[in-house]
């Protein structure tokens, strides 16, 4: 069949493509320009900062190692106070996501009321509770601990109340049907499947909860966060820099272990 | 009647269970010790943050447009630097996905983006800050170079996990590496990329807020500052706007992204949004 | 015309999958592949446009050479070859003419595909072939709201608009129900004919190879077996092909007594 006038006849007309598509587009643009107007966002500044490359460099390289020894302490706690985040953090989420997803929720009220605590909870930046509890109970990795569990529940709570929500309720319903507790039904028909997904999860709230710990002492709630904080304060960038790379091995290390480990449970 | 005989939990599993349960409690009375938490401490918290929270009621809203300027600033912050961050990530992911490019080349690409995403944004901002001064401009690329780590690994994931038959179907009619990437992976891949960078601004706004204890722009110095000088009612005001603003940005891109990936807006039933950061199993 | 001389391909952990096969095809034949899962049918189609590199022997397609050809001109004798899959293999989130488009992309200079800026000699050319097939009126819907059949005719559209010499199908309908694997066989057997298209099919179902086949090759563990026309195909034949009685799995339709 050769394109003969009958043929191109019987073709589709082409749909008209929405201008929403176009409106999006332009509202995007626009929206960009005048945030990066507001954030004095300007790339020939960047590249003239950059060329200053040279001195710059001097202000950060070589890194001051001679501090490396004083911030094994500190980076310990960091890594105390994430741990304490993520177990308690965790730990407490269990209940709520519970409470708020719709398989195993004990009635709407409970529910609703759960998600929108939930929703309110993870609005909160995490240094702003660490902010906010070094204040109240004072200054220290304590304050830190407590802002990172609670930092830790909320991102917790929404990741597994929505697994909880996508599970098959089949097996849940046989073992309510026989008379087991709610408590007992969850325990023994849901865990097991979402066991996996919450496992996945902590993982990565215990990587988020690092880097987090490691800048809480810009706000006195103890880790290397405080000798960072009076580093910057007076330009020492090469102490800086120490801490800085000291980071960037623990941080790949927790990833690489992460990955081994999830590749040996798979 | 013949015995039957009751098979023995396994060793390995009992093992298992212990084995857990030290990995768990053992970096937690680590840690407790560590930190020297006691329980009067402990019990005492809740009593003082009551007082605290307590007393930012009723918030002040005197000063409220200065918070509302802070506010402002910090979306603009987290816009840009989600935009630099959905941009470059595009760029990075391809080299970066296994399936797509050669072994040494997706090696490179993703350890540049881990070693990216190694650093929260607050670090990297105090390092931008002697090079472009203080000022949002340092937030701003803090938060676009961190988004480049992050989206990037999750764009990478998302292409790696995606359907091969059309890219399949394409290799055997001839067509060049380029034309089967675009026309065979980025149809399938966009709507969960697009969904991720939404994901991220939602975040970046978290994260710019917290930017201002640098000086970087945002709010947070101003909560500091409010905080330092015991004004709980105008940093009650703080904290409630920040409260305000973030559920608006999340309940809109939370809908946004449901109209991506189902097509639909109102949610059908009761799954998730389908975004989920986090790779599982 | 296609000449495979001594081919075989060792798949690495040193599965066979092809053992020494020698086969000619002329063009325009219509030819049908059949054999057990595993027997080498998806190899040979595989190995005829270079997807599964041959571990030693000749694969000539039109008097070039496939077996370590570099990537230029792989590519420039696959844009030669249509294929189509038993999965279909379209990109779903797409219009069905793009989808036969991507056909021409072997053609159509890079930069102008990739910002679908399409000539419209290949625009007709794609409405050519979805015409050919059936299904022009569905054009601009969307590929993952289509029927099985219908997304395996744009399957078969998408490898006609590249204007192949030789045509091969993958178990093109293993998924799909008996009326509608006919239609696809039919189409398949009229592009043959029509186009005089070299045609080479895997099939899974004896009484459709033998209802639609010029010439039936048998595979077993990777060597070829049988080699002659479908009435051929008796039941001594068959056991040497799969190493077994005919049982109703083997046919797409059980007779109706």
């Amino acid at each position: 069949m050769s394109t003969s006038a009958a043929a191109a006849s019987a073709r589709p007309t082409k749909p008209r493509p929405s201008p929403w598509r176009w409106v999006i587009v332009a509202a995007v643009v626009a929206f960009t320009w005048f945030a990066a107007e507001q954030t004095r966002f300007s790339i020939p500044e960047l590249i003239e900062n950059f060329t200053r490359a040279n001195d710059l460099a001097k202000e950060f390289w070589p890194p001051a190692w001679e501090v490396a020894r004083g911030l094994v302490d500190p980076f310990l706690e960091t890594i105390q106070i994430a741990v304490i985040g993520t177990i308690v953090g965790c730990g407490l989420a269990i209940p709520l996501s519970f409470l708020a997803a719709y398989p195993t929720a004990p009635g709407t009220a409970v529910r609703v009321i759960s998600r929108f605590s939930m929703n309110i909870l993870r609005t909160m930046p995490d240094l702003f509770w660490a902010i906010l509890f070094a204040t109240a109970v004072g200054f220290g990795p304590f304050a830190g601990a407590v802002a990172l569990s609670i930092f830790a529940l909320a991102i917790m709570a929404k990741l597994f109340s929505e697994t909880v929500d996508a599970i098959e309720t089949g097996p849940l319903e046989a073992v309510r049907a026989t008379g087991a507790s709610r408590f007992q039904a969850v325990r023994r028909a849901v865990w097991p499947q979402v066991r996996p997904n919450f496992v996945a999860y902590a993982f990565y709230i215990f990587e988020l909860l690092i880097r987090a710990s490691v800048v809480l002492g810009l706000v006195g709630a103890g880790g290397v966060g405080t000798s960072l904080n009076r580093w910057r304060q007076f330009f020492q960038y090469d102490r800086v820099m120490v801490l800085v790379l000291i980071t960037l091995v623990i941080v790949l290390t927790l990833e690489a272990v992460g990955a081994l480990v999830r590749k040996r449970l798979s | 009647m013949t015995e039957v005989e009751r098979p023995v939990e396994p060793l390995a599993q009992r093992l298992l269970r212990w084995g857990v349960a030290i990995v768990i409690l053992g970096p937690m009375l680590w840690s407790v010790l560590g930190l020297e938490i006691s329980l009067t401490r402990l019990a005492r918290a809740p009593g003082l943050t009551w007082t605290i929270v307590s007393a930012m009621f009723p918030p002040d809203l005197e000063d409220w447009r200065k918070s509302f300027d802070a506010v402002l600033d910090s979306i603009y912050i987290a816009w840009v630097g989600t935009i630099i961050g959905a941009v470059g990530s595009f760029v990075l992911a391809f080299p970066a996905a296994r399936n797509l490019a050669p072994k040494p080349v997706s090696a490179v690409a993703r350890f540049i983006l881990s070693s990216i995403r190694a650093f929260p944004e607050l670090l990297l901002a105090i390092l931008f800050i002697p090079v472009v001064g203080l000022g949002p401009f340092a937030g701003v690329l803090a938060i676009g170079l961190h988004s480049i780590g992050t989206l990037g690994k999750l764009s990478s994931e998302v292409i790696e996990s995606s359907d091969r038959g059309a890219v399949e179907a394409l290799d055997a009619s001839g067509a060049g590496w380029l034309s089967t990437t675009r026309w065979a992976v980025i149809p399938a891949v966009m709507p969960e990329i697009v969904a991720y960078w939404l994901y991220r601004f939602e975040i970046n706004i978290r994260a710019s807020a917290v930017l201002g204890l640098i000086g970087a722009g945002g709010i947070g110095d101003r909560l500091v500052n409010l905080l330092r000088f015991r004004d709980f009612p105008a940093a009650g005001t703080v904290l409630g706007l920040t409260i305000v603003t973030v559920l608006l940005v999340d309940t809109l891109s939370a809908r946004v992204r449901r109209r991506i990936i189902t097509g639909r807006w109102r949610r059908q039933g009761r799954g998730p949004v389908a975004t989920q950061p986090v790779p599982v199993g | 015309m296609i000449e495979l001389r001594d081919l075989s391909v060792v798949y690495p952990g040193g599965v066979v999958g092809l053992d020494s096969v020698d086969l000619t095809i002329p063009d325009g034949q219509f030819v049908v592949v059949v054999g057990l899962s595993g027997a080498g049918k998806s190899t040979l189609l595989r190995a005829i446009n270079g997807l599964v590199p041959a571990t030693s022997g000749s694969v000539k397609v039109d008097g070039e050479e496939v077996v370590g050809a570099h990537e230029r001109q792989l590519r420039d004798i696959r844009s030669r070859i249509g294929m189509i899959f038993q999965t279909f293999n379209l990109v779903t989130r797409t219009s069905v003419l793009n989808n036969v488009l991507c056909g021409r992309l072997s053609q159509v200079p890079t930069w102008r595909s990739t910002l679908g800026l399409w000539p419209t000699k290949d625009k007709d050319i794609a409405f050519d072939a979805l015409t050919r097939v059936g299904i022009v009126e569905k054009a601009y819907v969307r590929a993952s709201d289509l029927s099985g059949g219908q997304q395996q005719r744009v399957a078969i559209a998408r490898a006609l608009a590249q204007k192949p010499t030789l045509m091969l199908a993958d178990e093109p309908v293993a998924s799909l129900d008996p009326p509608t694997s006919h239609q696809v066989m039919r189409y398949l057997q009229r592009i043959n004919r029509e186009l005089e298209i070299t045609t080479l099919v895997n099939l899974h179902f004896l009484d459709l190879a033998k209802e639609y086949a010029e010439r039936i090759i048998g595979l077993r563990e990777g060597k070829l077996v049988f080699d002659g026309a479908g009435d051929d195909v008796d039941d001594d034949v068959f056991r040497d092909i799969y190493g077994r009685s005919l049982t109703a799995d083997d046919i797409l339709e059980t007779p109706t007594l």
